[in-house]
């Protein structure tokens, strides 16, 4: 298999955008394509999962070549939950490794917020079993609020630890200029004050309202190229290393113990061993952090800590910035924004501009190995990958 | 009468799988009677214990409550089921009972499942 390289990467705000999906993607892609100095690629995946329901759109991979005069290239739609973007990328990884493409595009792209916000939690629960789950009224917020309560049980952990992955995410987001959520929160102001039952309410408890990401628009791209094109291009050279997939059941009571995400620590694994790297060569991390509780069991089952002890790293404040492991770095899901199909190619996006060195004030120094984590479903199909820079 | 929810029990290994799979998760087997797939069906317990819960205040659109209970109860036998729960004040590992009734209901459609009540309600 030939090598595999990112050479460049465009990005929407994350927030309501008022225009349409097609668009939403195409602005990223030709950013990308711009920063890549490419005006043309070979085969474009477009990761996207509520287009048919939400927008009223389908085959958008079609209407996304037209906006970017890119016919007669091939193009094609990713649905693969709120992994889609990540898909896209090993889709586009496995186009160029195979020798068919030499250059590809992963675009993710969603426009959530043409539906009110009861509509948008529908439609993210019809990725729940329909005849277990979700005839009940389960949610994905509330799949968590039950995994989240069990873990409590079992680990000892707080709403306090809950809370601080919330705190630290928003505070990195407010150097993050794509971020959805842009303002600093505190302890105080979302759990120890009179006023915190006000601005914090629960949604699945033990989940309150700082623990679940917004619903939000946007759009990313990454150009994606063999060595040989890559070289010409005069970019740095960032190396899709790793690439990892698994799967678990459809409901979640029918795992052996539902306190693990097996699907994460057996992707996370495959995508570091084809990069020949371990959980500790890794300088920083975005994780799927839709809900709180899902950094921590994550920064677990992806080998940075050890089972049970991941909210204790937190508290020691190993995953800040400056910390032993940087997780999310660009705020995350929580802060940054959570535009489902769009998500995985996002936080790809985060870890070629810490690579890269560009990301400014949220910068990791010196970080060569980047790892990312996107979860789809409640943890029923993970993709992640590793990226090195040479 | 009655209702219950039906495993699925396989005619090869005996596992009882819930929810319904075409392929047994126990082995892999399919049987099929040359027109379908069969399984025996047999009605899962109704007693167990509870081993997680929520109370969701984010429902999904068609819900008309403020909230509602959710939970996972490990049955007698050893299947899991996720169900609704009418439980004053649940907590994890109490003993349960379920009961089959309208879950969800989409305009004429009605939906039937568990609902959980605490032993001795």
């Amino acid at each position: 298999m030939r090598d595999v390289y990112v050479i460049g990467i465009g990005i929407t705000s994350f927030t309501r955008l008022e225009y349409p999906l097609a668009e939403i993607a195409a602005y990223p892609a030709v950013q990308a394509m711009q920063d890549a100095k490419l005006d043309k690629v070979d085969h474009m995946f477009v990761a996207n999962m509520g287009a048919g329901r939400v927008n009223r759109q389908t085959g958008l991979a079609s209407a996304v070549i037209d906006h970017l005069c890119l016919q007669p290239a091939g193009a094609e739609t990713i649905e693969n939950g709120p992994a889609s973007g990540a898909s896209a990328i090993k889709a586009a990884y496995m186009a160029i490794a195979s020798g068919m493409h030499d250059t590809v595009l992963a675009v993710g792209a969603e426009r959530m917020n043409e539906v009110n916000s009861l509509e948008a939690t529908d439609f993210v629960s019809t990725l729940s079993h329909p005849m277990a789950e979700a005839i009940y009224g389960v949610t994905l917020p509330s799949l968590a609020g039950m995994f989240t309560r069990l873990y409590m049980h079992k680990y000892g952990v707080t709403a306090r630890h809950l809370a601080m992955v919330a705190i630290k995410n928003h505070a990195n987001a407010m150097h993050n200029p794509f971020a959805h959520v842009r303002n600093l929160i505190t302890m105080d102001g979302i759990l120890d004050s009179v006023d915190a039952p006000t601005n914090n309410p629960i949604i699945a408890d033990p989940l309150r309202f700082f623990d679940v990401c917004p619903v939000s628009d946007g759009g990313c791209a990454l150009v994606l190229a063999s060595e040989e094109v890559a070289k010409k291009s005069g970019r740095p050279m960032i190396k899709l290393a790793g690439v990892g997939q698994a799967t678990d059941t459809h409901a979640v009571h029918d795992r052996p113990d539902p306190t693990e995400l097996t699907a994460v620590k057996l992707a996370a694994a495959q995508a570091l061993k084809m990069a020949k790297k371990t959980p500790q060569d890794v300088n920083v991390a975005e994780l799927h952090d839709a809900f709180t509780i899902l950094e921590i069991v994550e920064s677990e089952e992806v080998g940075f800590f050890k089972k049970g002890e991941g909210h204790l790293a937190l508290e020691r404040g190993e995953t800040q910035i400056g910390g032993k492991i940087p997780i999310n770095t660009s705020g995350g899901l929580k802060a940054k924004g959570h535009p489902v199909g769009a998500t995985g190619v996002a936080q790809a996006h985060e870890i070629v501009t810490q690579l890269r060195g560009e990301a400014h004030k949220r910068q990791v120094k010196g970080a060569k190995v980047g790892f990312t984590c996107n979860f789809g479903g409640f943890g029923n199909n993970v993709v992640c990958l590793v990226f090195t820079r040479e | 009468m009655e209702r219950d929810i039906l495993g699925y029990k396989c005619r090869k290994c005996g596992h009882v799988q819930y929810p319904y799979r075409t392929r047994c998760r126990g082995c892999g087997h399919v049987e099929w009677n040359g027109v379908d797939i069969v399984y025996d069906t047999v009605p899962l317990p109704k007693n167990g214990k509870l081993l997680t819960f929520t109370h969701l205040y984010a429902l999904p659109s068609d819900f008309e409550a403020v909230n509602i209970s959710l939970g996972i109860v490990e049955l007698e036998g050893g299947n899991r089921i996720t169900g609704q729960l009418k439980i004053k004040d649940p907590k994890i590992g109490m003993k349960v009972f379920g009961k089959v009734e309208v879950v969800r209901r989409e305009e004429y459609k009605k939906y039937w499942g568990m609902v959980f009540y605490a032993e001795g309600a």
